[in-house]
């Protein structure tokens, strides 16, 4: 009973001193081990406090939404390209070139966000089906593979939308021509990426068509039976943009804690969960910069499209 | 009228004026804060898409292309189908049960009563995890018999089943209370007079339970109404979309259209709101007038045939509804990988090992949920107490307003909670904001358990003839001291079991903990959710097991702590 006196009221002490104090916000989607190690390096560091919010991409989009009267999160990073665009066209983005970003490649930082890192699209496939191992995007519509694929949905899951417009944008109709055919092959397209990802982990299926490549390869550090394959003929990247809010009140510690990302250490500790660093110059524990076949494409032309781009695909795999 | 009794109120009731405005007063404020402020807000958002900026910009703009979706026509069509499918399916499979348990020794019936909330306990996500795990393909019964049941899982009636599995304790702990108290003995009676048992029971026994099956059946309507879990998990699967998923949809796909799902929140809100208005209707056209809802059952001798059957019918129900379920938990909780199956070699404790370093990530997240739990309970059910006082004994001026506040917080799903949160307590003039700590899961946990203590006390409250407080207020007694001394001993078991459901229910809500958790603050549903989310399945379910027992047996120390002071 004491003890529940004492959170409920150390609970209410806290949630009217957050505003005073020297405190920075950071909104993150996943994963969390990642932000949490990022927030205590950077408070020993520098010595102020981080508050963390650990969501996913959408709900923390959500919740920045509802806030608007009065916002409370000074940096967000999130999975999802598309919302860091979108902000940065609303204006709500504070213009901020770190000088820790020289060795991030041009195409992954703008004016007002850049990458923390990447994920690669690839395919998961479960070793213990007993399926032959694919190498092609195009293999997974074979008949070998009928009912076994599973797909994220792109209109819940960023990167699998960008994997979509990647595809579209290297080849159209070949690329509808695939999805009709994966859809024709009982393609499942069950929800976000865990949702893809898990029914292949219990073997109910086999094969996952543009798993995010890091959520695979730590799953395979844990003693899973999953292999990822990275079709030869090109992937998408899906890069996690940080990026400052221009109501932020903490401008400076927003801006050093972008730079800390983005130092030598921060981007290690981004290696550290198999996601592939923004910096070039930095190490992955993974397929690296110089091993992927990158789809180049115009992500904020895509973007623009994004809505019949999910619709025309909905309406395929319906 | 239901319980003629109730009519005419006391021109006894003379000492103590400043009680009744106090009351009504006290009970208005706190529903108007913790569930009238957030309504508010979400039709305020729905009114004025820009009102998050404190921008009346574009009034009304979000309704109609909410409304013209065609999508959300068929959305509300499947809630409704499903919301009925469960219910009917949990009706089915409670009131067998409920009148089996009529044969039971007591304190062989009370094994299986405690056992029969098990499934109420399982969070409705993890129970519909372990059930893919277990049917889906190459799951753990094709890998230990040889076949699935995977077509059978992804359909329409797979989640009515697998639903209705998990909503049926509470008709069935209504249904056999309600059978205890008042169909054995009437039902007696009829067997002096030389009644025959399916006559007994259609003819007495049914009609004396229909009140309480109405208001549980209707509790089983709206939560399966609400539930997002369940279908968003299964659903999807086979294309089945329901109004709580879409409304998810717009919260969490971008772009963001909180204007759109408040239009949709308050379509929800409506239609559980006409749910209750009928549930009223109908319990008042069909309720019997019982003299003495007092009349306790009195031991009868069960021959030994009759008990040995209505064991084997719980054993029925039991083993697909707790058993298999808690198993599959325990399993995966003990699989080191997913992909290694169901191997000896692949089972270890290390899951286990990890939630229970102290202060460890889970570890911080189970007390914290524990904690709020609690809290949440005591709030709960104390306002309810309150709340149920004043409709049911004092009947103020403005009983309707009251009314209305009361029902409100069963049409509210945990998302448009959330919001609402955000949007009245997110504001700079407010001077003290629970907002940014755990106060606001608190809030949300309470605003959204609100109805069951409601329901259950003012039930039990109206179960009490009028004639036990006018026998303390012939003596001179003060309206407080027949609430304290009177009612409050009568009811409080009914109080407490109903903290039971509010600390079972708030102790794994996941939706609106996902918005609202303050920046650093895990509670057990987020932390499962990220480990599900990041392919730990195996360390999700652990941790889902551990709070399941750990809640299982706070709930039944409670229970057998207020056994040995109170009955």
């Amino acid at each position: 009973m004491n003890k529940l006196v004492t959170f409920l009221a150390g609970s209410l002490l806290t949630a009217t001193t957050a505003i005073a104090a020297d405190t920075l916000t950071v909104y993150s989607a996943g994963p969390a081990p990642l932000s949490g190690a990022l927030a205590t390096a950077f408070e020993e560091k520098t010595g102020t406090k981080v508050e963390l919010f650990q969501s996913s991409a959408g709900k923390i989009m959500a919740r920045y939404q509802a806030e608007k009267s009065n916002p409370h999160v000074d940096v967000i990073i999130s999975a999802s390209w598309g919302d860091a665009l979108a902000l940065s066209e609303d204006s709500d983005l504070l213009p901020y070139q770190s000088p820790n970003a020289a060795n991030v490649p041009a195409a992954l930082k703008t004016p007002t966000f850049v990458a923390q890192g990447a994920a690669a699209l690839a395919i998961a496939y479960n070793p213990n089906s007993g399926l032959p191992k694919p190498a092609h995007w195009a293999d997974l519509a074979k008949v070998e593979y009928k009912g076994e694929v599973t797909m994220p949905d792109p209109t819940k899951s960023g990167s699998a939308l960008t994997l979509v417009q990647g595809l579209v944008a290297q080849n159209s109709d070949s690329a509808w021509q695939l999805f009709d055919d994966l859809a024709a092959n009982e393609l499942l397209v069950p929800g976000a990426n865990s949702a893809a990802l898990n029914p292949v982990l219990q073997g109910a299926k086999g094969v996952v068509f543009g798993a995010v490549d890091y959520i695979v390869l730590g799953a395979k550090n844990k003693g899973e039976a999953i292999e990822v394959v990275y079709p030869s003929e090109g992937t998408v990247l899906a890069p996690r943009p940080i990026m400052i809010l221009k109501s932020s009140k903490q401008q400076d510690s927003a801006k050093a804690f972008v730079d800390f990302v983005l130092s030598e250490e921060g981007q290690k500790m981004v290696a550290e969960q198999f996601i592939l660093p923004a910096r070039t110059d930095i190490q992955a524990k993974r397929p690296g910069w110089d091993e992927l076949t990158l789809i180049e494409f115009d992500m904020a032309a895509a973007a623009n499209d994004s809505a019949s781009t999910k619709e025309k695909f909905s309406q395929i795999t319906k | 009228m239901a319980f003629s009794l109730l009519g005419g109120t006391g021109a006894t009731v003379a000492s103590t004026r400043w009680l009744r405005p106090l009351l009504f007063w006290l009970t208005t404020a706190l529903l108007l804060l913790l569930v009238g402020l957030p309504v508010l807000a979400i039709v305020a958002y729905a009114l004025f898409p820009h009102i998050n900026e404190w921008s009346f910009a574009q009034p009304f703009s979000a309704i109609i292309p909410s409304l013209s979706d065609l999508d959300l026509l068929s959305a509300i069509g499947n809630s409704l189908v499903l919301s009925f499918s469960v219910t009917l399916l949990s009706v089915v499979i409670a009131l067998p049960l409920a009148i089996q348990r009529q044969h039971l020794a007591e304190s062989n019936g009370r094994l299986w009563d405690a056992l029969m909330l098990v499934p109420f306990l399982i969070p409705p996500y993890i129970g519909a995890m372990s059930w893919m795990q277990l049917l889906q393909r190459r799951g753990f019964i094709e890998q230990l018999f040889g076949f699935n049941l995977n077509d059978l899982l992804y359909s329409f009636p797979g989640l009515v089943i697998v639903m209705s599995l998990h909503l049926f304790p509470m008709i069935y702990v209504a249904a056999s209370q309600s059978l205890r108290i008042i169909g054995q003995r009437y039902g007696d009676v009829a067997r002096v007079f030389g009644g025959q048992p399916w006559p007994i029971f259609f003819r007495i026994q049914l009609p004396l339970v229909s009140v309480s099956l109405l208001a549980s059946g209707l509790m089983v309507f709206v939560l399966t109404f609400e539930e997002f879990g369940t279908p968003e998990i299964l659903g999807s699967r086979f294309g089945f979309e329901v109004i709580v998923t879409s409304i998810h949809k717009k919260f969490t796909d971008w772009p963001i259209d909180l204007p759109g799902a408040s239009v949709l929140s308050l379509i929800l809100i409506g239609i559980a709101f006409a749910a209750f208005k009928t549930h009223g209707w109908l319990t008042k056209r069909f309720t019997t007038d019982i003299d003495t809802p007092l009349l306790t059952a009195t031991k009868i001798e069960v021959p030994r045939y009759r008990s040995i059957i209505a064991n084997g019918w719980f054993c029925l129900v039991a083993i697909p509804a707790v058993i298999l379920p808690v198993v599959t938990i325990a399993i995966s909780a003990s699989q080191k990988t997913l992909t290694g199956g169901l191997a000896w070699s692949n089972l270890g404790l290390q899951h286990f090992i990890a939630i229970t370093a102290v202060n460890s990530e889970p570890w911080q997240a189970l007390t914290t949920s524990l904690l709020l739990a609690f809290g949440a309970a005591l709030g709960s059910v104390g306002i309810a107490l309150l709340v149920a006082f004043t409709l049911v004994r004092m009947q103020p001026k403005g009983l309707a307003l009251l009314d209305f506040l009361s029902l409100l917080p069963n049409a509210l799903p945990g998302m448009a909670v959330a919001v609402g949160l955000i949007l009245t307590w997110n504001q700079s003039f407010w001077p003290m904001t629970p907002y940014n700590s755990s106060a606001i899961l608190l809030l949300a946990y309470m605003t959204l358990t609100l109805p069951y203590p409601i329901r259950t006390l003012t039930a039990a409250l109206k179960q009490l003839p009028l004639s036990l407080d006018e026998a303390g207020y012939v003596f001179g007694a003060s309206e407080l001291r027949v609430l304290l001394r009177v009612l409050w001993p009568l009811i409080a078991p009914v109080a407490l079991a109903s903290g039971f459901i509010v600390f079972a229910i708030s102790s794994r809500e996941l939706v609106s903990s996902l918005m609202l958790a303050p920046p650093g603050v895990n509670t057990v549903a987020t932390y499962v959710f990220h480990q599900f989310d990041q392919g730990s399945v195996n360390a999700g379910m652990a941790m889902s097991l551990v709070t399941i027992l750990v809640s299982g047996s706070i709930i039944r120390l409670g229970q057998s702590l207020t056994r040995s002071n109170m009955l």
